[in-house]
């Protein structure tokens, strides 16, 4: 994973809970399902995690669809200078506040066509490293969302981040949290964990 | 404080009357049934007992699917901690205050008002509140035990076990124990006898009481064989030499092949209309029994009329000067006839009382005329400080024992009583406190004796006249349920049956919580303190009647001497 913060897009709506954003990019560059994001809050950022990720069709795609065949030059021009953009759908988890960091809901929206970032490494350690695990609430709360599979992308690049950092127990951690949190709601745990148990691999399964 | 405290778990509920109930952090195998604990709330120490570990979760579904096999280890693991726990019951027995934090502020000014005499010292007091929630709970250390149950060390404790998992000691108070009476209990082959004798050997050595054993089965004066093992066990006498007096039943009795200090003879002037009245149920006597009785004593004397009846031929007829047969003049009848005595009820009771009149004939143990005053010189003995063991020898049936210790302990209890008088009215040297051990309690004390025996009088009200029992019974349900109540200390080991259980248990706090765990001690060499006796229950490891005990109990010169020429030919089998 690219240690540095990069752009991924413009904000197209937004409200407290999250937002959407499009962007243009090629689908290799495109952000990642379950990623922590950013974007600007005055001097400051709300932070969130991509929960949804769609390609809508336009009416050129339709035709070419039913094409024989299909120029790949076509396919590369209509990627990237598609009129409709791929939206991201962002679920906010926090903000940040100067150097603190809040597990709050952020007390504005962003504006639109703000820049959304793909944060670091090393933001992404900052931001789960903070509290104890607060934001995680927000994912677990949504009946809509998938939240195992959701949790187990998180988790996944949130614990390589860490890696990276040299924490070699935050998914751990996490797991611990998210037990606590759920243990009263069986089904939820057990989608939980049974993904989080495909995402870690490394954990290692009881012989 | 040495030992490093235990962490164990936490409270997370409960109340006075079902007892706390704490969550355990350390595995469940690390704590056992009957563990002494202790709950650090902020100023206040609670001491309490564990009864019961209940597994559980915070979702059933957590439970019954073994979720290790569908999950990574570590995330199966990290989930079965969270969601599968054990619960350990408490039964909370005891609080102490201990005041603020020594480091902080306020610990001057408590530790200044208990010096000042503002406030009580720290004591240990029956529990009135619980422990707030999230409460740290720890196994007892060394420390809290001797706080409780008091040190060793010191006179008057004696150890009697130790702690099942940490082997802490547990002492009893010795002065404690003999101001009420007590018992020890236990199915056959738990050890009953062992510990009876571990608390006796405790008794002569601290030598605040008298001590008298009605030894039924010649177990405790002189050195006798274990019945499951067939080890030497060592007598009584043999260590306190000079402090125990062994005295056989009957003249020229042998106790276990040796000479007994001296003989005990019953004279027939000593033996009481009431004492036979006891033998009710042993000699199958008739309602008329008290009749005839009074009848006797009334007419031939108090003193004479158990000579004079067993003088009078039952049955005897003679021809009078018209030639009719009557009754002999020497007869059963014609005493009867004269006195206006139904004639059949005293011939029936002259023939029951047969096996009474034999222990008259040689080689028995009641006398017109004895040697000596045995009963008399048994009083002095306990009076002058020293123990005395009496031996059943062959004597060993239930009417020996019925008769002989309820006629024994009627001339103590007046003995007793009188110096209790004479102390109290004119300032007379205080009587000694007088221990009397019985075996096989319940033949004396049983529903429908216990009215009429000395043994139960002595139960319930002599503790004012320095006389206590020390009971010593496998079927305590059979013991009248007015005594079991007076008993302040109670020591039991593994009883199986319910009413046993619920006899032992009869009168005391939280019982329904000890009951299972009376039932799971383990057989041999566990038993259960309980009672006024004790600070709190608690389930011991007791000690063992060895060498070891006698070592520790009286120092060097409790190591094993010289042995015997005919100590080495048992030894060898010879």
């Amino acid at each position: 994973m690219d240690s540095k913060a990069y752009e991924i897009g413009r904000l197209l709506r937004s409200g407290i809970g999250g937002f959407v954003a499009g962007t243009k990019v090629l689908q290799q560059d495109a952000p990642r399902f379950g990623a922590l994001v950013k974007a600007p809050l005055g001097e400051d950022f709300i932070y969130g995690v991509i929960h949804e990720i769609n390609v809508d069709d336009d009416g050129l795609v339709r035709q070419l669809v039913t094409s024989d065949s299909v120029d790949a030059s076509v396919i590369e021009d209509n990627r990237v200078n598609r009129n409709v953009p791929m939206e991201m759908s962002v679920l906010a988890v926090g903000y940040s506040q100067g150097v603190a960091i809040k597990h709050l809901l952020p007390p504005r929206a962003p504006l639109s066509l703000d820049v959304i970032w793909q944060c670091s490494d090393a933001e992404i350690v900052d931001f789960t490293s903070t509290g104890h695990f607060g934001y995680l609430r927000h994912l677990l709360r949504n009946p809509d969302l998938p939240v195992g599979e959701l949790i187990a992308a998180h988790v996944q690049q949130a614990d390589a981040a860490h890696k990276a950092e040299g924490e070699a127990d935050w998914s751990q951690r996490a797991s611990q949290e998210l037990i606590t949190l759920l243990r009263d709601d069986y089904q939820v745990l057990m989608q939980v964990l049974g993904a989080l148990g495909d995402a870690l691999p490394e954990l290692g399964l009881e012989q | 404080m040495s030992e490093e405290e235990k962490y164990i778990g936490y409270v997370v509920g409960g109340g006075l009357k079902e007892g706390l109930q704490a969550r355990l952090t350390v595995p469940a195998k690390d704590v056992q049934e009957g563990a002494f604990i202790v709950v650090e709330s902020d100023e206040w120490l609670f001491h309490g007992l564990v009864t019961d570990l209940l597994l559980g979760a915070t979702d059933p579904r957590f439970a019954d699917e073994q979720s290790g096999t569908r999950l990574p280890s570590e995330v199966a693991k990290l989930l079965h901690g969270q969601t599968l726990f054990t619960n350990l019951e408490i039964l909370p027995a005891l609080m102490m205050e201990r005041g603020p934090d020594p480091a902080s502020a306020d610990y001057k000014g408590w530790r200044d008002a208990i010096d000042a005499g503002l406030r009580d010292a720290p004591r240990a007091l029956p529990v009135k509140t619980v422990p707030p929630h999230h409460s740290d709970v720890r196994l007892a250390v060394e420390g809290d035990i001797a706080e409780i149950f008091g040190k060793p060390g010191e006179k008057g404790n004696f150890v009697i076990g130790e702690t099942r998992e940490q082997g802490h000691p547990v002492a009893v108070n010795l002065d404690r124990f003999v101001q009420r009476s007590s018992g020890v209990f236990g199915a056959t082959g738990t050890g009953k006898s062992f510990l009876t004798r571990l608390l006796l050997a405790g008794l002569i050595q601290h030598d605040q009481a008298s001590v008298l054993v009605l030894d039924m089965h010649n177990e405790y004066g002189f050195d006798d064989t274990a019945s499951d093992t067939g080890e030497k066990v060592v007598g009584l006498q043999t260590k306190f030499k000079s402090k125990v007096r062994v005295v056989g039943l009957g003249a020229g009795a042998q106790i276990r092949g040796k000479t007994p200090d001296f003989n005990l003879e019953i004279a027939m002037s000593d033996i009481q209309p009431q004492d036979i009245e006891l033998l009710t149920r042993e000699l199958n006597l008739k309602e008329t029994t008290p009749t005839t009785l009074e009848a006797l004593a009334s007419t031939v004397g108090r003193t004479e009329w158990f000579k004079a009846f067993m003088g009078m031929k039952s049955g005897a007829r003679v021809q009078n000067e018209e030639g009719k047969s009557v009754a002999a003049p020497d007869s059963v009848a014609a005493w009867a006839d004269a006195n206006g005595v139904n004639v059949m009820a005293a011939e029936g009771l002259h023939s029951k009382l047969r096996r009474v009149f034999r222990k008259a004939e040689a080689g028995g143990y009641i006398s017109a005329a004895p040697a000596a005053d045995g009963v008399s010189e048994i009083i002095k003995a306990l009076e002058a400080g020293q123990h005395v063991v009496l031996s059943f020898g062959n004597h060993e049936s239930d009417l020996d024992y019925l008769l002989v210790s309820n006629l024994l302990t009627r001339r103590i209890r007046q003995a007793w009583e009188k110096r209790t008088n004479d102390y109290r009215s004119t300032g007379k040297k205080e009587p000694r406190p007088l221990v009397i051990a019985v075996e096989e309690a319940h033949k004396l004390l049983n529903r429908e004796m216990a009215a009429q025996t000395t043994f139960s009088t002595i139960a319930r009200e002599l503790r004012k006249y320095y006389v206590t029992l020390l009971i010593i019974d496998q079927r305590p349900s059979q013991i009248y349920d007015e005594v079991m109540s007076q008993l302040g200390t109670r020591i039991s080991g593994w009883l199986g049956d319910d009413d046993d259980i619920r006899a032992v248990l009869s009168g005391l706090a939280g019982r329904e919580a000890l009951r299972g765990m009376l039932a799971r001690l383990q057989p041999k060499e566990e038993v259960l303190l309980l009672g006024w006796g004790v600070p709190m229950p608690l389930p011991v490891k007791s000690r063992r009647y060895d060498d070891a005990f006698w070592v520790q109990l009286l120092g060097k010169k409790g190591a094993k001497g010289k042995r015997s020429e005919k100590d080495m030919k048992d030894g060898l089998g010879v």
